[in-house]
């Protein structure tokens, strides 16, 4: 199995996802190539949450020119972990 | 939050100043709400961030600055009260701790009044200016109100010093006509020395409808600088001699010019207005000699603060009668050529008074327990109010606090000065004549 902390790279923290945190939703930036359920391993294993479901969002990287030359960022996944009603907060959330 | 006053020296007060963690907390709550719109933080609105974000990123001081300001003048206004303080300066802060979680110790200094050293201000050597109003005080006014009621009629005879003639007059200098220099129906007085006393006397002993030029030469100080010193000649008709008619002083006269039947009653009421002159200047000049002699023995250290907010008020107040005259303090300075800085020496020496003079009556009053009560404060008031035919509630009600304020100072200023005259050693002194200027500038405020 793959390190759960090379699945979840980064937290995403948005005015937006700041007010998803009242919902239990928590928002993550994850591999491009790990799954719904990897995803949801990853976090139950960092957090020791229990995770109700996981929507992922494939983000497109911008496109960057110099001049004449065209360059794109790296696509990226974003992932939103909705975790059950009975769990606990993720804690690094909460300190923000 | 604990306020200690640590010492007061040289009339600086040091305050130590201990704000407690929560305290803190709460101020820095309240710089991050004032401060919010000023971040900028990635993926949130401008003003959205929340604070921990905040100091997550520009470190947990970015707001101590804000905070700390509203925990110390928070501290520093209970201290002052608390402590019975009269500062008469902003503040100055010094921060020696201050932490997140800690708390904040800091130092503030201000300058307080300072305490005044009135010397023996009880029997002090005064002089009262006293004038005796004679006989012929009151003969020079009734001289001047003969005047003032004389009627002209014309007549005919050639002109005569004490005359008003009408004439018409054209000024020539070196056969060039005088710019502005001809006027049609002049009416002068001969003998008034309005213009060129040469002039007045060659216009005296012609006739009317007469033609005659004449020759002038102004002096050479006369205040016009073109015409000083040269020859003017004028074209001269004379139109009408007038006579003045002066009425005769008499009970007739008396009826005319007052609301008295008899010239003994007028007599008697210029008699009586010259002696309240008198009096009241008598009066001035006995509270000028006061507040010179306490003034110069009294010793006080005053901070500059009071000094330089004196100053400014001074300017303030000259801007202001400027500005009724049409003009801003920027082009009076530019008029007079003054720098900022010289014109506003020119205002230490008098700040200085006022300042000391404000002090010094008031270490008197504090010293003598003088004070205004509510019941002198109402009398004066009614009295006012009496003569603004209202009520003493009504006019009371029309009234703003500083306006009671002053009025109350005004009183306190009166009770020290009665005071002081009551136990100072007068000595009077009789003069010539009433100087109007002698013993002004103690309406000051107290």
């Amino acid at each position: 199995m793959k390190d759960p902390h090379d699945i979840i790279i980064r937290p995403w923290i948005t005015e937006k996802s700041m007010a998803m945190k009242e919902e239990k939703k928590y928002t993550f930036v994850v591999h491009p190539n790990a799954n719904k359920t990897e995803i949801k391993n990853a976090v139950e294993a960092v957090f020791g949450v229990k995770v109700e479901k996981v929507n992922t969002i494939n983000m497109r990287g911008k496109k960057k020119r110099m001049g004449l030359h065209e360059g794109k960022r790296p696509d990226w996944k974003k992932a939103i972990v909705t975790l059950k009603k009975d769990s606990k907060p993720i804690e690094f959330f909460e300190s923000l | 939050m604990k306020v200690n006053v640590e010492k007061i020296e040289n009339n600086v007060a040091t305050l130590k100043i201990e704000v407690g963690a929560d305290e803190f907390e709460k101020a820095l709550d309240q710089a991050y709400r004032k401060n919010v719109k000023r971040f900028n933080i990635p993926g949130f609105r401008r003003g959205k961030a929340p604070r921990k974000l905040i100091e997550m990123h520009y470190g947990p001081e970015v707001f101590y600055e804000d905070a700390a300001e509203i925990v110390l003048s928070e501290a520093y206004k209970k201290g002052v009260e608390e402590n019975n303080l009269e500062p008469v300066d902003h503040p100055h802060f010094d921060i020696d701790q201050i932490e997140k979680g800690k708390g904040v110790v800091a130092t503030a200094k201000v300058a307080v009044k300072p305490e005044v050293d009135l010397g023996e201000y009880k029997g002090l050597e005064v002089e009262k200016m006293v004038y005796n109003v004679t006989e012929e005080d009151v003969d020079k006014e009734l001289k001047a109100l003969q005047d003032k009621n004389a009627r002209l009629i014309s007549v005919e005879r050639p002109a005569q010093k004490g005359d008003i003639v009408i004439v018409d007059l054209e000024g020539f200098v070196d056969g060039e006509p005088l710019k502005d220099g001809k006027v049609q129906n002049y009416p002068l007085e001969l003998g008034s020395k309005i213009l060129v006393e040469d002039l007045e006397e060659q216009i005296t002993g012609m006739e009317v409808g007469e033609t005659r030029e004449v020759k002038v030469t102004y002096p050479a100080d006369h205040p016009n600088k073109e015409l000083a010193g040269k020859e003017v000649s004028f074209n001269v008709t004379l139109k009408e001699v007038k006579e003045k008619e002066l009425p005769a002083i008499d009970d007739e006269f008396a009826k005319d010019v007052s609301e008295f039947d008899t010239l003994e009653e007028l007599k008697q009421d210029i008699k009586n207005k010259l002696e309240e002159r008198a009096k009241s200047f008598a009066e001035s000049s006995l509270r000028g000699s006061i507040l010179k002699k306490l003034t110069e023995q009294a010793k006080v250290d005053i901070p500059q603060a009071m000094i330089d907010r004196e100053i400014e008020r001074l300017i303030m107040d000259f801007a202001f009668q400027l500005k009724m005259r049409g003009m801003d303090l920027r082009q009076y300075l530019e008029a007079s050529q003054l720098s900022p800085e010289e014109f506003k020496a020119k205002f230490q020496d008098r700040a200085y008074n006022n300042v000391k003079t404000s002090l010094v009556l008031e270490a008197v009053a504090k010293a003598e327990n003088i004070e205004v009560s509510e019941e002198e404060l109402d009398a004066e008031l009614s009295k006012y109010a009496e003569s603004a035919q209202k009520s003493l509630a009504e006019y009371k009600k029309g009234l703003k606090e500083e306006n009671l304020a002053h009025i109350k100072d005004r009183i306190l200023t009166r009770k020290i000065f009665d005071f002081l005259q009551s136990h100072a050693r007068v000595t009077e002194k009789v003069v010539e004549r009433i100087a109007e200027n002698e013993g002004e500038g103690e309406e000051e405020q107290a």
